[in-house]
């Protein structure tokens, strides 16, 4: 391939890079990727790349003039590079352009698992999380205070209201389904899920990965040998996918 | 199975792929061009053979400088590849290449602070750092043997230039400047590709291999340290946040089993593995593949045998 059109590709692949990035950054969707810290990396990462677009164009350019100034030396050779660095520069932009984006859900159970407990990062004061209302308490926090407190009759009857998607497992009795999250450290790809059970005698009603609102009292149960904390529900009500669907620890 | 279900089990399935690869994706992107305009600014700013007048040719010296260059380039285990194969071509010793090469991406401001807000400033931090540049060294030791580097590295880097953009005397610094750029978005292509394709693998096993079979193998001792290095390479997460990922095992996996993951992972995983290859000869790959894993092993059993 001569390098002009090379370049030309390399030029678009960038651009085309660029035009993904800003429009996941714009939408918000950039957190159903990676966790919230790294976003302003990512916009780092994307006036590079407009940098990087524009010295290409550039470039371009000016490989075009010297050609019109001085045609007789006309020295643009087959290039090397093999043009598999380019398709497979493509394919980013396929799956992120083609396949609609969606956060992970209860189809990633099946590999990912779920768990209805969850690490103490050493960051974390337990002082914090005491301090948060019990009604601003997420699904990470509520599963952290009754792995990590010895004493959790304090918790036992407090106000729960935790945002979620339903998940119904095998584990459950009637009249019980799971609100879900997954947490992400990093990126999709380390993402676990977590849940915490709830009680509602409506729970058929509800639809795998619908998201909710889900509020009550917490009530502590055994489950799998873990003290797990349950929400029995007053009200369960359908909500939008919030803007930052993930948790992040 | 009804072929209604199928497909919606595909979607399913094709949805999580795009999702966890456009997840390691995004995430790599920024580290990649970080790294790969270190090799830029490396190859229109430095003069070639300028690396070997910084380093020592002693092996045991140069082993453990290039182990140590980690702190002043932060990179993780994306950038450092185009970044170690440019100081290559200024003449870096072989030895502390490839410390550097493995070191980096735990010796570095970034992840040493990724690690403590994790782990907290204690026993994981230190040894993670410790076990990381004990085996950085030896693997750049085993190497100083090789007295020809034609013989490990690809020919690309021995001999013949490859580059499109050469920077010339005189040039001012904001021609420089422009070439570091263009060669930067040559390395990010060459590099780019490879990263591609190891996400996508990573992906699509992440997609079909559920974890939860592989942690309930992973008990015991001996075979908890098997898993946790497998996973390392399986899940293909940035050192930069893979302490994070490790925390969640804490509960589940002994000492000596999260730190064999924290220590291995950032060395070798499937993209870094891919990436490797368009360095080095594939024994040489081999070499920098198993050393790491064998020490790593012996790191994981030492603690989980004689430290409680």
């Amino acid at each position: 391939m001569p390098l002009r059109m090379f370049r030309s590709y390399q030029g678009l692949i960038l651009l085309g890079l660029c035009i993904f990035f800003v429009s996941k950054a714009v939408n918000g969707q950039l957190t159903w990727y990676i966790n919230s810290r790294f976003v302003p990396l990512t916009i780092v990462g994307i006036a590079f790349l407009a940098i990087m677009a524009q010295t290409i164009f550039t470039e371009i350019r000016r490989s075009r003039q010297h050609e019109l100034e001085h045609p007789e030396h006309h020295h643009e050779h087959d290039h090397v590079s093999s043009s598999s660095a380019l398709w497979i520069m493509f394919i980013p932009l396929a799956i992120g352009f083609l396949i609609p984006a969606r956060p992970l859900d209860s189809a990633a159970f099946t590999t990912k698992g779920f768990n209805t407990s969850a690490p103490l990062v050493s960051s974390d004061s337990s002082a914090q999380i005491f301090e948060t209302e019990s009604q601003e308490r997420n699904i990470l926090q509520w599963l952290k205070l009754f792995n990590y407190q010895d004493d959790i009759t304090e918790f036992i009857g407090q106000e729960a209201s935790v945002v979620g998607f339903v998940y119904f497992g095998d584990e459950l009795e009637a009249g019980q389904f799971f609100v879900s999250r997954f947490v992400v450290s990093c990126c999709a790809a380390d993402g676990f899920a977590i849940a915490m059970p709830v009680q509602w005698e409506k729970s058929n009603s509800l639809e795998q990965d619908a998201w909710v609102v889900v509020k009550g009292k917490i009530q502590s149960i055994d489950f799998n040998g873990i003290r797990t904390p349950m929400i029995v529900a007053e009200s369960v009500d359908p909500t939008d996918v919030p803007a930052q669907p993930y948790l992040f620890p | 199975m009804l072929p209604v279900d199928f497909f919606s089990w595909l979607w399913d399935r094709l949805n999580v792929f795009a999702t966890v690869f456009l997840g390691i994706f995004v995430e790599a992107v920024p580290y990649l061009l970080l790294g790969t305009f270190a090799s830029g600014l490396v190859e229109i700013f430095v003069d070639r053979d300028g690396m070997s007048r910084w380093v020592s040719k002693r092996p045991a010296a140069a082993a453990i400088s290039g182990a140590f260059m980690g702190m002043i380039f932060p990179v993780c285990e994306c950038g450092v590849v185009p970044l170690t194969r440019r100081l290559f071509k200024k003449g870096l010793p072989l030895s502390a290449g490839v410390s550097f090469l493995l070191a980096a991406p735990v010796l570095n401001p970034i992840v040493i602070l990724s690690t403590a807000s994790a782990f907290g400033w204690g026993q994981m931090l230190l040894w993670r750092f410790v076990v990381s540049l004990i085996i950085a060294v030896v693997v750049g030791l085993v190497f100083s043997v090789q007295k020809e580097p034609d013989e490990v590295l690809l020919p690309v880097l021995s001999g013949g230039d490859h580059d499109h953009v050469h920077s010339e005397e005189g040039d001012s610094v904001r021609e420089k400047i422009r070439k570091a750029l263009l060669i930067t978005v040559d390395e990010f292509f060459d590099m780019g590709r490879f990263l591609i394709i190891g996400s996508l693998l990573a992906a699509g096993l992440q997609t079909f291999i559920a974890q939860s079979t592989l942690l309930s193998i992973g008990s015991g001792p001996v075979l908890s340290v098997l898993i946790m290095l497998l996973l390392a390479v399986l899940l293909s997460i940035c050192s930069t946040v893979d302490s994070f990922v490790a925390l969640g095992f804490t509960g589940a996996f002994s000492f000596g089993s999260v730190l064999s993951f924290l220590v291995f992972g950032p060395m070798v995983d499937i993209k870094s593995t891919i990436m490797y290859l368009q360095v080095f000869k594939r024994r040489a790959v081999a070499y920098i593949i198993l050393i790491p894993f064998m020490l790593s092993l012996i790191a994981g059993l030492v603690f989980n045998y004689f430290v409680k």
